[in-house]
């Protein structure tokens, strides 16, 4: 018991020991973008409290939709700066973690690489499950749903949904509170076809945002045939795609 | 060492606990076992489903060799952003990134069919990528073979696995 | 996981019911006892039924290698169901006490070294349900546990209560 009660307070002590020359606010940060934002950016700020200028070997973020910089390569002691971390957001969703390595020329090895990270929550308007339906040629053209629910922040009170497709029809159904029942559904199978049915909420007014969903009737599979009637025949049928 | 524990050991008669067995080191082997019990007959139900070896899961990781071994029947998929892409890719791969994931998602599921294997791939093992594309086509998508198992898998060794095998 | 309250609340709530009804008495203790012995239960569960996850959520301390962390995934939580188990019904209590301590402290330590590297780590002590809170929630819970559990232990050591409590 007593020596893990010492290994503990070691190890407190041994964090407070390891203070960089170069001293950030922080190593991490929570960015919560609101919907439709392109960006999310992160300032990291630091502070030279070192005797000795510190110079900035490389600032490079973990992932190509990370853009980090710093905004001057050398650091004077007691001079303040800070690293901007720009998230390119796209078309992620959930939480995201990118990280930026800072590596400055400070002599001690640990305390040379600084790991920053960011944190993202990319909230979307819509929880749409799935995104896809699909049919095989020939399959039975019964209808599929797809199950969307409006976010929290999201009070969009009705949904319409166009199809540009001859073949598909899509029926919009509300199921409760911020939530809808899309049923599509094929005329046949026979051909294979895919298109995206654009489905038009009515939040915010002045922009009312829509999505997509995909919807398709697959090409004909290479079996050996149970379907061809005659047995004797070469068993891959005629030939597909 | 019997006496050891002997001496360590509280008197029986304690008024508060139900059970009594001896020594705490002894106790605190027997739980240590117990555990090991549902611990072994979960790992044996999970057998098939984790990678014992390396940090991605077993089902859904596959060898340059492998993929390629399907030949026709898989469809690549590159995760990487744009530029990279451009600069080079697998023959025939799609080019699918989540910077524009709601574009170029409808550009490769019409090339998609439940008899096609889709692999993703990266730059390097440890990216994270190729690993959100393929849980993105997974959960959003639900690409599912004909028997409804998993079809999406991840390139082991990404795209410079891909460089060496094809030098 | 949304469902940690109610969840929590009625194991513990069950196992209240349980003791009052054996004992027909119930001191401060014991109600640590409970409380402590549910909450890793209730996160022994949590990383049971996701043992995969919890083996990628060890992997982030990086401490040790994968070989080791995903065994150490399969088997950790069954640990904590049965010492908080053994906290509760009092049997085996003493190992069971001493498990959950070096567990506890070995992981606050194994935290803070993570946090000091810089490490993201989304914890993973009580499943992907806490993965949204800060560090120094989790980190406050885990000496609030590792207290108890230190308090606990010195009154078994102190060969214990009087006569009539429990």
């Amino acid at each position: 018991m007593k020596t893990r009660i010492l290994t503990f307070t070691l190890s407190i002590f041994l964090c407070a020991a390891a203070r960089a020359e170069l001293k950030w606010e922080q190593t991490t940060a929570d960015l919560h973008p609101a919907i439709g934002d392109k960006q999310a950016v992160a300032h990291f700020k630091y502070q030279n409290v070192g005797t000795t200028p510190v110079h900035f070997k490389s600032v490079h973020a973990s992932c190509g939709c990370t853009a980090a910089q710093s905004q001057k390569e050398q650091v004077a002691p007691g001079e303040k700066g800070e690293v901007t971390a720009t998230f390119s957001i796209g078309d992620r969703t959930g939480q995201q973690v990118k990280t930026v390595t800072v590596q400055t020329d400070d002599p001690n090895p640990t305390q040379a690489t600084t790991i920053l990270t960011l944190r993202a929550m990319i909230g979307t308007p819509f929880e749409i499950k799935p995104t896809f339906v699909y049919w095989q040629s020939g399959e039975e053209p019964k209808p599929k749903t797809v199950v969307v629910k409006a976010s929290k922040d999201f009070p969009a009170k009705n949904l319409t949904v166009k199809s540009n497709s001859q073949v598909f029809t899509a029926k919009v159904e509300p199921a409760g509170a911020g939530e809808w029942k899309i049923e599509i559904q094929p005329k046949e199978t026979s051909h294979p076809t895919a298109t995206a049915l654009m489905i038009q909420s009515d939040f915010p007014k002045e922009a009312p945002r829509s999505f997509y969903v995909n919807a398709q009737v697959n090409p004909p599979v290479n079996v050996p045939a149970n379907a061809v009637a005659t047995p004797a025949k070469n068993p891959a049928g005629p030939a597909q795609q | 060492m019997r006496w050891r524990l002997r001496r360590r050991t509280r008197p029986v008669q304690r008024n508060n606990e139900i059970f009594v067995s001896g020594h705490w080191l002894r106790q605190a082997a027997v739980l240590v076992l117990f555990a090991l019990v549902p611990a072994i007959g979960e790992a044996i139900y999970f057998r098939d489903k984790v990678s014992w070896q390396s940090p991605i899961p077993a089902s859904e990781l596959v060898t340059v060799d492998q993929a390629r071994a399907w030949g026709d029947s898989s469809i690549w998929v590159d995760a990487r952003p744009d530029e990279e892409f451009a600069r080079g890719h697998v023959t025939g791969a799609v080019s699918l990134n989540e910077d524009r994931w709601n574009e170029l998602l409808p550009q490769f599921l019409p090339k998609w069919s439940p008899d096609k294997k889709v692999v993703v791939y990266c730059s390097a093992q440890s990216c994270n990528v190729a690993r959100e594309v393929a849980k993105r086509l997974r959960d959003e998508a639900q690409l599912k073979d004909g028997e409804g198992k998993n079809c999406v898998f991840v390139l082991q060794g990404g795209w410079e696995e891909w460089l060496k095998k094809n030098r | 996981m949304k469902i940690f309250w109610p969840v929590f609340a009625t194991i513990l709530a069950a196992v209240a019911v349980i003791a009052l009804i054996a004992t027909r008495k119930i001191t401060f203790w014991r109600i640590v006892d409970l409380i402590v012995g549910g909450i890793f239960i209730y996160a022994g569960v949590v990383k049971a039924l996701d043992p995969i996850q919890f083996g990628i959520d060890i992997d982030n301390y990086k401490t040790l290698p994968w070989f080791i962390s995903v065994r150490l995934a399969f088997y950790l939580p069954w640990l904590e169901i049965f010492c908080g188990l053994a906290l509760i019904f009092r049997f085996l209590y003493r190992g069971g006490l001493s498990i959950l301590a070096a567990l506890t402290a070995v992981f606050i330590v194994a935290t803070i070294a993570a946090k000091v590297r810089g490490l993201d780590i989304t914890c993973g002590c009580f499943g992907h349900a806490s993965k949204n809170w800060s560090f120094s929630t989790h980190l406050a819970l885990d000496l609030a546990i590792l207290v108890a559990l230190v308090a606990l232990s010195f009154r078994v050591a102190s060969g214990n209560r009087p006569q009539n409590a429990v």
